[in-house]
């Protein structure tokens, strides 16, 4: 049973469908990232569903409840800006106590659940500061101590942790997914950092172009992307284009690579041309001349635990291979020699158009 | 004098440095020199001498005469007319600051949220009392204000009234020039304010359960106090002190401050007394200022209001 909701739903800026036809369901207490490139749609989604736009078409439901007609203020949603968006003229305090005094908590009550909020995120003791006496990362975790006092039904996050530096990014992500987890609460969290989104989603939404093109496990997202752009967006990969040579039965095709052939177990037209990604760390190098693709090798670069070789072949097709240090000694692999790559035919990404 | 020692050798550079600095200072006071040359023979040289001079006697001959004397204060505190005088000055003033927010804060408001070309458009009108005369823009009220004026014959015609109002010639028409010449100086500096106001505070405090009324009161006015602050000093300061507006408007009846200081310095030939008459003005003025800002700093401590 799904807990948050979004059926069909459209927004239309200037006659141009921004966000289209939207479908996403996400079961309660589940960290989603929505992850995608500039401009395609990830904060306008976020925004109806907190309210702040309205849709111009579909539902929007929360616990069974359609919110998508209910003001901002009525939807009782939890969101964390990019900005922080702190009200400057109040105290630590004050900012964490707003949302409980206009629902009428007892006063009690609001210290007892703002110093546990501002213990959650490790603050106690600056309840008398005002927001510009904060580092960034202070203000992120004040937002996000005001956000979650309030108790809300699911908490949005828009590209929380991209006015962080590097290293405080990766502490407060790892904060919140454990904060996250300890609530329970049904989560949403907008990025276009897609390491960061791997790294502590329960499910990614790849969004392009208005659409969610994929809804998956990061395990899944990474290893069987379903979508030419999902293939693309996410980790590194090498396209290479293959022929189909012939059918052998229902389920298998001998396909050719730039002339090295290969059993696929997929039913493919015969003599078409498909384009297959595989990602760099999957192919595999060897010194012999005549073992799968012969290639020449441009450059080698030296990246710590691995290598990564900029190879190219006959058709002047470039490949970029990594390859761990332990596997194959760079020193044994000169630059503008010849060298022959292959994979095992299971790590080309099946995708669909 | 050659240094000896590494010690001297630093102590010589301190000072040299000391002398650098020192001569950026003088850098500085070069480039204020103009503005602070007008500054003091122009405005503070004045005011000291009409400080001093509204402690001499009047000399009906010279004008000022050669006696030092406290009466021309005394005279002013302790005669009902002319405190009258100075609380309907303050009255006005005051009031005319209230309007003034009052009706340029949704102004102010409309015009942050209208979009570029829209908004340029808006902020010219709102300047366009600026641009006339004030003596001709004064008249306009007069015709629109008088026993027979456009106001009354339309009250008459409707017969909402039997006989005229008096409008003008009142506090009333007095606040009501004034209101709309110092107006625009309101909605641009709260407009000031408004527009830094990051629209994601107003998001926060709505996702957070406020109505936008509630997020009015609690978030956007107390962002706007600096700019009500820098508005109210502004319109205050000019209407306390105005001239021209309180004598067309208010005529005989309506006399205000700065009208009793003309009357003395430019009729009677009493400057010892005009003198005294507009230091208490400038007193008056300055004091309502400060009491005022101590009173919106310790409202809002997270702003800062000056
Ligand atoms: N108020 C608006 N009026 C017109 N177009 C808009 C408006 N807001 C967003 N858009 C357009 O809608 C599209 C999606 O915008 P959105 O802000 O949702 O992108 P995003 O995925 O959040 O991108 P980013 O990663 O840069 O934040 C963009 O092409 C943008 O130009
Ligand atoms: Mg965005």
């Amino acid at each position: 049973m799904s807990y948050l909701c979004l059926e069909n739903v459209v927004k239309t800026f200037n006659k141009t469908e921004v966000v289209k036809k939207m479908n996403l369901e996400i079961k309660q207490g589940e960290l989603v990232s929505f992850l995608g490139p500039s401009g395609c749609g990830k904060t306008t989604t976020l925004n109806m569903i907190a309210g702040f736009l309205e849709v111009d078409g579909g539902k929007i439901v929360v616990d069974g409840k359609p919110v998508h007609l209910l003001p901002p203020n009525k939807r009782e949603m939890g969101m964390v800006f990019q900005n922080y968006a702190l009200f400057p003229h109040m105290t630590v305090f004050e900012n964490v106590a707003y949302g409980l005094k206009l629902r009428k908590v007892s006063k009690d009550e609001i210290k007892s659940r703002v110093a546990e909020a501002l213990e959650m995120v490790r603050l106690t003791g600056y309840e008398k500061r005002y927001p510009r006496e904060l580092s960034g990362g202070q203000q992120q975790r004040v937002s996000l101590a005001r956000a979650l006092v309030i108790k809300p039904k699911v908490l949005l996050l828009d590209e929380p942790l991209s006015n962080l530096d590097a290293k405080l990014r990766q502490e407060m992500r790892e904060e919140i997914v454990d904060i996250q987890k300890r609530v329970g609460i049904t989560t949403i969290f907008v990025t276009h950092d897609q390491e960061e989104a791997l790294a502590i989603s329960d499910r990614i939404a790849v969004m392009y172009e208005g659409r969610i093109e994929q809804l998956d496990t990061p395990v899944e997202i990474y290893n069987h992307p379903q979508t030419d752009f999902v293939s693309r967006f996410i980790g590194e990969v090498n396209q290479v284009q293959g022929k189909v040579v012939k059918t052998l039965n229902n389920q298998e095709s001998l396909v050719s690579f730039y002339g090295y052939e290969q059993i696929l177990t997929r039913h493919l037209a015969k003599n078409s041309v498909i384009d297959f990604y595989i990602r760099p760390e999957k192919i595999h190098i060897s010194l012999e001349p005549n073992d799968g693709i012969v290639v020449k090798v441009d450059r080698k670069m030296f990246l710590g635990a691995k290598t990564r070789y900029i190879l190219h072949n006959k058709e002047n097709k470039h490949i970029i291979a990594d390859i761990p240090n332990t596997v194959l000694n760079p020193d044994h692999v000169q630059e503008g020699k010849d060298v022959s790559i292959q994979w095992n035919s299971e790590d080309l990404l099946a995708t669909k158009k | 004098m050659q240094p000896e020692t590494a010690y001297q050798e630093q102590e010589l550079l301190f000072k040299q440095k000391k002398k650098n600095l020192s001569k950026k200072r003088m850098d500085y006071l070069l480039l204020l020199l103009p503005t602070l040359g007008i500054f003091i023979f122009f405005f503070l040289l004045p005011l000291f001498f009409l400080f001093i001079t509204g402690f001499k006697t009047f000399d009906a001959s010279s004008g000022v005469g050669n006696d030092w004397t406290l009466e021309n204060y005394t005279k002013f505190l302790s005669d009902t007319f002319y405190l009258g005088v100075l609380w309907r000055t303050v009255k006005i003033a005051l009031l005319t600051t209230l309007v003034a927010i009052v009706i340029s804060f949704p102004v102010a408001y409309q015009i942050t949220k209208a979009n570029r070309r829209i908004k340029n458009y808006l902020t010219l009108i709102v300047l366009s009392p600026l641009l006339i005369s004030m003596v001709i823009r004064c008249y306009g009220w007069v015709i629109l204000l008088s026993n027979n004026g456009v106001v009354n014959n339309a009250l008459l015609k409707f017969g909402w009234i039997d006989k005229p109002l008096t409008l003008l010639y009142t506090e009333f028409s007095v606040v009501i020039g004034m209101v709309h010449v110092l107006f625009p100086y309101m909605v641009l500096s709260i407009m000031g304010s408004l527009e830094r106001i990051d629209p994601s505070v107003i998001r926060a405090s709505q996702n957070l359960g406020a109505s936008p009324i509630r997020t009015f009161f609690s978030i956007v006015l107390p962002l706007t106090l600096p700019g009500i602050f820098a508005g109210s000093v502004m319109v205050f300061s000019l209407g306390i002190s105005s001239f021209v507006t309180p004598a067309i408007l208010g005529g005989p009846q309506v006399k205000v401050m700065s009208f009793l200081t003309y009357e003395q310095v430019a009729v009677m030939l009493n400057w010892p007394y005009g003198s005294a008459i507009g230091f208490l003005l400038i007193f008056i003025a300055t004091i309502t200022i400060i009491i005022y800002s101590k009173l919106l700093t310790t409202s809002k401590k997270g702003v800062a209001i000056q």
